[in-house]
């Protein structure tokens, strides 16, 4: 206890005068940590009716009372509690209030314990007081424990004040269940759960009562929620301490906290990153700023890249107990973070299931990625890709000299250099197709002028690579009048009663859903964002919102497609393909064409039968498996090699994990087919290595490996991105090159293609049924048969990876799986 | 005192697209309600520590792609599931009819231990929507409920954040039910005995 004059002057409050009163007037009671002078201890407050629910059936309810009691001071005490209360108060004024409260035991007892005490511990439940009585009476003091841990049967437990980290307060729920309340302690603990069985218990029906006489007049009772047992106990603390509510987790309250537990769990204002930087990397103020001044550039970037993580840390509100250990073991972990990690806020949060290694993993790689924006923020040279490789993908072979003057192809292709690419007089077009694909592959078009209108209709195939500007002039306005013309056959199929029942409840349904996801399509770029207009049909559920001009300009396009191509029909995920097509193009006809030109090598993702999303998935597999052993082992061990969680990517072309103009400009590197027409699994396996060894070090299930790269969105940087696909894929060619020169030799290069090829492994044998291009004999298999090196295999999936050519289904096999009208 | 180990339970949420799954899920862990949540496109989760009675759970909520060609990718997810949720919209008759077919086919997809008893809860969604666009009344639902061996059955609006918080409570007591009725029988076998063919001849059907 320190003595008087230590303490700050407080404002009388009910405790203090109590204090007073009480250590004057009756100094018999004993302090409960020496309990042989069992004289007993003060019990300020009680309540009925509080239940342990030991297992799901309600015959094991043990009934007790949950009451405040005070006991006398303890010589010495405070020694003892120097060490255990480490964290100081956090309200000065308030600081009376906390200086009792190791006096001021939380305590439940079974109604079947309390011997004597029985009717004091009656008295004091129906005593309606808002403050403790004047008096209290005395009772056998409680066994006090900070533990929980395996007091089996032992249910009787007190915790002093001090020693409540926070309590959760459930409050019951209309007839579901009883309000309970849990216990957690400063050492992590949590106390088994309280319910208050509110009407069973005659003190809170008379609270209720008379709370509903108080309030008949103004209608309702402030807290909203009907009052329940906890309401009392929130009372009593809030009597003696410092009681505030975590923002994050709004059922949760902490008992004197902190500053450092208010900053945790947003209690007061936002932190700042100054005074939380501060605290991870156990500054005080002074030493900190004087750090600041010397700091390098780099580190200064590396600080400010794991403030905004750890500011994000500071919001989860859980960790399992078991996941931060096994973090905070984690020797790559830089000590602020380990540090913060082994922090009792942290320690003792609960929240969501096995963040915490979501969390860190991600944090580790946004340090990563911090650097590697600053990276791109320059020009790549020939050393940054070199150092990339050989700190990220191991053994790699140099790439030649040209691919690497990089410098001049990166920059933008403008509408000028586009147009120094026609002759003058024709517009035909003077450099070769690849030369200018290979422009677009490595600059990408400028999106400064209006050069992707054009460009991006000789990528979707709507004009040919070798026409002329009349040519293209004469195309496009045919496409108009067929776009009218396919626009006209869908009104009049909704005008009319043509058709069979069963084509216009497809039609009916296609419209909703396409009406439906139209409105969630890409609302936060400007031309897709807001309702200005009224819906033109009133029964639509979008009639209150209302609508704009360009939502509904989608929603034709995809109706006028769902015409063109009834076979198929609109499926999910193609108002993401449409959207950036439209929106370059701002003219409905033309972007009709570019959506189809895009569809044409997109269908396969939307088959009914799924088959081209699992070739991609297969072939993603094969990839995984040739170019990172180790990595695809460890996805094996966790159930992943199904390759799901890249479904998404795949399907709409990594439109929900890029920025919109990152997409642009990754599509229209797509579109060139530069090296394969399947480019895409290798910005897939980019994505993938890049976060390799958050996934061996920290992922330990599919749900988490699935959960991870969800939400990756929105986190990718896209230049190195590419690069690092481009590396990957150059790569591979080298493998294959020498898997087929090993297997082949002494063979003519020139066969290369048709030589056997090895089945691909047991567990890849069902390959999904189009566009692959496979073509295996029966003599083949049989050469490849015997005795191949597992490992070093070029399946027919691979191999297809090395192809340029569009993998575009035939019209029939539309037909058959595309699951439209049509079939 | 009861064992204190941590309990995950896996919830799959399943109905037609737009009918309000993610909306619902979103409304029920982060509470609020946006009308710009993108179409489901593959599948993802969120989880929620809940507790249950003194059971402290973790709720690992499963929400697929509603379109149904989308459907037999995400059957790995169905496996081990504690509870599942069907979702209808209340204002569009298609999204009741197609229940059944959501309900056998995750039984077929997640093959639980003993069909007969797995814990399903049906949801009418998107009642804050004006009266005269419901199509599907209360009655009905609960009559198909009744009929689908007594499934709880709550009208909510993920909009309007009505009866989420009820209907997911009784989800979790359930999914928990659920989980410990399993703990009893731990090592159930992975696949379906080889019983297609040989029953045949048993079989007067
Ligand atoms: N009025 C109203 N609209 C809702 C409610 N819940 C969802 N919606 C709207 O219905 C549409 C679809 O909602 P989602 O939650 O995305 O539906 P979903 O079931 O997840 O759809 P998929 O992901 O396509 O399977 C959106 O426009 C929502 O804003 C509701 O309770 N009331
Ligand atoms: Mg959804």
């Amino acid at each position: 206890m320190p003595q008087p004059q230590d303490a700050p002057p407080s404002p009388p409050s009910p405790t203090a005068s109590f204090y007073d009163v009480s250590d004057d007037e009756e100094g018999e009671y004993s302090a409960i940590r020496q309990s042989k002078s069992n004289k007993g201890v003060k019990l300020l407050y009680a309540k009925s009716k509080v239940y342990v629910h030991p297992s799901a059936s309600a015959k094991d309810n043990v009934a007790g009372y949950i009451a405040l009691v005070e006991q006398k001071p303890v010589v010495g005490d405070g020694e003892r509690r120097k060490s255990a209360v480490t964290h100081p108060p956090a309200v000065a004024g308030k600081s009376g209030k906390s200086d009792n409260n190791h006096n001021l035991l939380l305590s439940w007892l079974p109604e079947g314990s309390l011997g004597d005490g029985r009717e004091k511990y009656a008295k004091a439940d129906m005593a309606e007081a808002d403050s403790p009585p004047h008096r209290p009476d005395l009772v056998p003091p409680p066994p006090v424990t900070t533990t929980h841990g395996a007091s089996i049967g032992t249910y009787p437990f007190s915790v002093p004040l001090s020693e409540i980290y926070s309590i959760l307060f459930r409050p019951p729920s209309s007839g579901w269940w009883h309000g309970s309340i849990v216990i957690n302690t400063r050492t992590g603990e949590s106390f088994p759960a309280l319910f208050f069985h509110d009407n069973e218990c005659q003190s809170t029906i008379n609270q209720r009562k008379r709370l509903q006489r108080e309030n008949f007049d103004i209608g309702s009772s402030s807290g909203g929620g009907m009052h329940w047992g906890g309401d009392e106990v929130m009372k009593w603390l809030k009597n003696h301490a410092t009681v505030e509510r975590s923002a994050h987790e709004p059922s949760l309250y902490l008992v004197d906290p902190t500053e450092d537990d208010q900053k945790a769990f947003g209690l007061s204002r936002r932190p700042t990153s100054d005074n939380v930087r501060n605290m991870l990397e156990g500054k005080d103020k002074g030493e900190s700023s004087k750090q600041k001044k010397k700091e390098d550039p780099v580190g200064k970037a590396l600080k400010e890249a794991r403030w905004t993580v750890l500011e994000k840390l500071s919001q989860v509100t859980t960790f399992t107990r078991r996941t931060a250990q096994a973090v905070a073991e984690n020797k790559n972990l830089p000590p602020p973070v380990r540090r913060l990690m082994q922090s009792p806020q942290v320690q003792s949060m609960s929240d969501e299931f096995d963040s915490a290694r979501l969390y860190l993993a991600r944090w580790a790689m946004s340090i990563a990625e911090q650097a590697e924006k600053e990276r791109s923020q320059r020009i790549w040279t020939a050393r940054d890709i070199l150092e990339m490789e050989e700190s990220e993908l191991g053994s790699f072979e140099v790439l030649d000299a040209e691919a690497l003057s990089l410098q001049d192809k990166r920059k933008p292709v403008t509408a000028e250099e586009w147009e120094s690419f026609f002759n003058a007089s024709t517009g035909r077009l003077e450099k070769t197709q690849l030369e200018v694909k290979e422009r677009i592959f490595h600059g990408g078009l400028s999106k400064d002028d209006d050069v992707r209108k054009e460009a991006w209709l000789f990528l979707l195939g709507v004009y040919e690579w070798d026409s002329s500007a009349d040519e293209r002039k004469a195309k496009i306005h045919s496409l108009r009048d067929e776009y009218i013309r396919l626009k006209g056959a869908w009104w009049e199929r909704l005008a009319d009663d043509r058709g069979s029942l069963e084509e216009k409840e497809w039609w009916k349904e296609q419209r909703m859903r396409i009406e439906k996801d139209v409105h969630r399509t890409d609302r936060h770029i400007p031309l897709f964002a807001g309702e200005d207009i009224p819906h033109p049909d009133p029964d639509s559920p979008f009639a209150e919102a209302g609508t704009n001009v360009h939502l509904e300009q989608m929603k034709d396009l995809l109706l006028t497609y769902n015409e063109y191509n009834r076979d198929l029909g609109y499926v999910q995920g193609m108002s993401d393909l449409l959207a950036p097509i439209y929106a370059v193009q701002q003219d409905d006809a033309v972007a009709f064409w570019g959506f189809v030109g895009f569809m044409d090598r997109m269908e396969r993702n939307f088959l009914r039968d799924q088959s081209g999303m699992r070739l991609q998935l297969l072939t993603l597999d094969h990839l995984c498996q040739l170019l990172d052993p180790k990595l695809y082992e460890h996805l094996q061990r966790l159930d992943s090699t199904n390759f799901f969680f890249f479904f998404r990517m795949l399907l709409v072309w990594f439109k929900r994990e890029f920025e919109w103009f990152d997409i642009l400009r990754l599509w229209e590197t797509l579109w060139t087919d530069y090296y394969s027409a399947n480019f895409h699994l290798f910005i897939a396996m980019a994505i993938l290595e890049k976060h390799r060894n958050v996934i061996l070090e920290h992922l330990k299930g599919f749900d988490e490996v699935l959960k991870y790269v969800n939400e990756l969105s929105g986190t990718i940087d896209l230049p190195s991105t590419l690069a690092r696909a481009e590396a990957l894929f150059r790569r591979f060619q080298r493998m294959v090159e020498a898997i087929d020169r090993k297997d082949n030799f002494p063979s003519m290069p020139t066969v290369r293609q048709r030589l056997p090829q090895p089945p691909p492994s047991p567990s890849n044998s069902q390959t999904g049924a189009s566009a692959s291009g496979r073509e295996r004999t029966a003599a083949d298999n049989a050469a490849a048969g015997a005795g191949k090196e597992k490992e070093k295999v070029i399946s027919p999936e691979l191999r297809m990876l090395l192809s340029r050519d569009i993998p575009k289904l035939e019209k029939k096999e539309v037909r058959e799986h595309g699951g439209g009208i049509g079939s | 005192m009861a064992s204190r180990k941590k309990i995950l339970l896996k919830v799959i949420i399943l109905g037609d697209s737009g009918v309000g799954k993610t909306s619902l899920m979103n409304q029920y862990v982060n509470k609020k309600f946006s009308a710009s949540y993108k179409a489901t496109i593959g599948a993802d989760f969120l989880t929620k520590e809940v507790l249950v009675d003194d059971r402290l759970v973790t709720m690992q909520l499963w929400d697929t792609a509603g379109q149904e060609r989308f459907q037999s990718l995400g059957v790995a997810f169905y496996r081990g599931a504690d509870c599942c949720v069907l979702v209808y919209d209340v204002n569009n008759s298609k999204s009741f009819d197609t229940l059944d077919s959501w309900r056998d086919e995750f039984l077929i997809q997640a093959s639980p231990m003993d069909p007969e008893s797995f814990p399903f809860v049906v949801l009418g969604n998107k009642v804050d929507v004006e009266d005269s666009k419901r199509m599907i009344s209360s009655k009905r639902a609960q009559a198909f409920c009744q009929a689908k061996g007594g499934i709880p059955y709550f009208e909510t609006s993920a909009k309007e954040a009505v009866n989420v918080e009820q209907a997911f409570e009784v989800i979790a007591r359930n999914a928990l039910a659920q989980e410990e009725s399993q703990d009893f029988n731990p090592d159930f076998p992975e696949t379906i005995p080889i019983n297609m063919n040989e029953s045949n001849e048993g079989c007067s059907c």
